[in-house]
């Protein structure tokens, strides 16, 4: 175990790794999926068709081979391939933000769906305008109602960073695999696992918080 | 100008091939109180709706204040519309208040927007008007914790900050409670005393006799009659408007 203090950075920068790629995939999809839902109920049904089609392949298909196609896959498209061109680290975050965009887009929908159109036309002949609306009167109660399934979300999210290491993302997974070939102890397992524990353990307090605030 | 505050020439609502209103003709004066009877699916609640832009109608002439919101089917541009519209306020059967504000923030959330005053100046009068519906110690209180009665209160509270010229209500004791619609026709009367002028869709016999300067009756899409409150309830010339009274005071 007197290995472990002198690895203890390189698990730290595993962990800062998985970290980014969570922050940064919940940055990203949170707002897209809300444009995915404008998209989902738009009235223009090229926009909707669209977005139909996009959610289905994505949620239809295995988010490690989004993955794999995105690191793997862009640069071998003719032509636009070399522009398609990421390293590891960006390729993870395109592939996590497009991925949960559709489900967060998803639940979203789920949410605008169970809103009363009493609340449009109340806001309508207060004289508020759609936009006022949709920020002041809809979005917030529908928060309230998507809360829970984002939270669900949220740590699975926290769990699939995993996935990264596929292809070669040196997040926290990643050292530790190496650690216990290295060393031939399962410990770094319980290390990487702790990581993600502790993570999810503060992903469920700021929900509990948060839909406590939203309770009427 | 006329002093006919509301008018309503040949109006038409189709829903599909469900003839909703079939050519609509009324007028409204200033101060008038309005209500509108009638067996449900005979129009009434549609009617309303077309007055405030929530249904689109068919064709025919709506006049509000002197403006034309539908001018023989042809709809004024939506900015037009929306200053027409804002001259009325409404009132829902299903109160439609915000439930993630509080009373205070849902009667201030419109009128800040519109910045109508400022906002110490608007939770002045929030106060006030809270206080004429008798729900000024509720003033922080959310919806859910409110009686029904209350909350349609809060309602017609909610709809007087806007300064309305006019008032709509859409049914507003049906969803109630028969021990709780005292209180809102309380408010709704006392409007009336302002001479706030007011269209009510009800089926309160008693109160619309008792509060009305006009009574409509409405059956199958068309206003089959109208007239006083004691011409409609006491004399009633037609054979299905005193077979629809009958029907509901035994």
């Amino acid at each position: 175990m007197d290995n472990f203090s002198s690895q203890i950075g390189l698990y730290l920068q595993g962990t800062l790794v998985t970290l980014s790629i969570f922050a940064i995939t919940l940055i990203i999809s949170l707002p897209l999926g809300f444009i995915v839902t404008l998209m989902l109920n738009s009235k223009n049904k090229l926009i909707s068709s669209f977005a139909d089609a996009v959610v289905y392949v994505i949620r239809g298909t295995p988010l490690l081979l989004q993955l794999l196609f995105v690191y793997f896959g862009f640069p071998l498209i003719p032509v636009i391939g070399k522009y398609l061109t990421f390293s590891r680290f960006v390729s993870a975050c395109i592939a996590f933000a497009i991925n949960y965009a559709c489900y967060f887009g998803e639940i979203f929908r789920g949410g605008l769906l169970s809103i009363d159109k009493g609340q449009w036309e109340a806001s309508k002949v207060l004289g508020l305008t759609r936009f006022e609306t949709l920020t002041k009167v809809i979005i917030p109660q529908m928060i309230r109602v998507c809360l829970p399934s984002i939270s669900n979300e949220t740590i699975t999210l926290v769990k699939d960073t995993a996935l990264v290491s596929i292809i070669g993302v040196a997040e926290i997974l990643h050292y530790s695999e190496a650690a216990v070939n290295r060393e031939g102890t399962p410990l770094p397992f319980l290390v990487a696992a702790a990581v993600y524990l502790i993570i999810n353990f503060f992903v469920t307090v700021v929900f509990k918080r948060l839909e406590k605030n939203y309770e009427q | 100008m006329s002093s006919k505050i509301i008018e309503v020439t040949d109006l038409k609502k189709r829903f599909d091939d469900n003839t909703v209103l079939k050519n609509i003709s009324f007028d409204v004066e200033k101060g008038d109180v309005v209500s509108v009877i009638g067996s449900s699916g005979s129009g009434k609640s549609t009617l309303l709706r077309c007055l405030i832009d929530l249904e689109k109608s068919d064709g025919g002439t709506i006049s509000i204040e002197g403006k034309k919101l539908i001018d023989n089917g042809r709809y004024a541009p939506p900015k037009s519309v929306r200053s027409i519209i804002s001259k009325m306020g409404m009132v829902f059967q299903h109160f439609n208040l915000f439930p993630h504000l509080s009373v205070k923030d849902n009667l201030l959330l419109a009128p800040k927007q519109r910045k109508l005053k400022s906002e110490p100046e608007l939770e002045e009068e929030a106060r006030q008007i809270l206080e004429k519906v008798g729900l000024l110690e509720k003033i922080e209180a959310m919806p859910s914790q409110l009686s029904g009665g209350e909350k349609q209160r809060v309602a017609i509270a909610r709809a007087l900050m806007m300064h309305p010229d006019i008032i709509l209500f859409d049914e507003p004791t049906s969803a109630l409670d028969p021990e709780l619609t005292g209180e809102v026709l309380n408010v709704i009367e006392a409007l009336a005393k302002e001479k706030m002028t007011m269209i009510i869709v009800t089926h309160e016999m008693g109160f619309a006799k008792h509060v009305s300067s006009k009574v409509l009756f409405m059956d199958d899409g068309i206003i089959l009659e109208e007239g006083s409150p004691k011409e409609i309830f006491e004399s009633p010339k037609e054979k299905r408007t005193s077979e629809f009274l009958s029907s509901i005071i035994r």
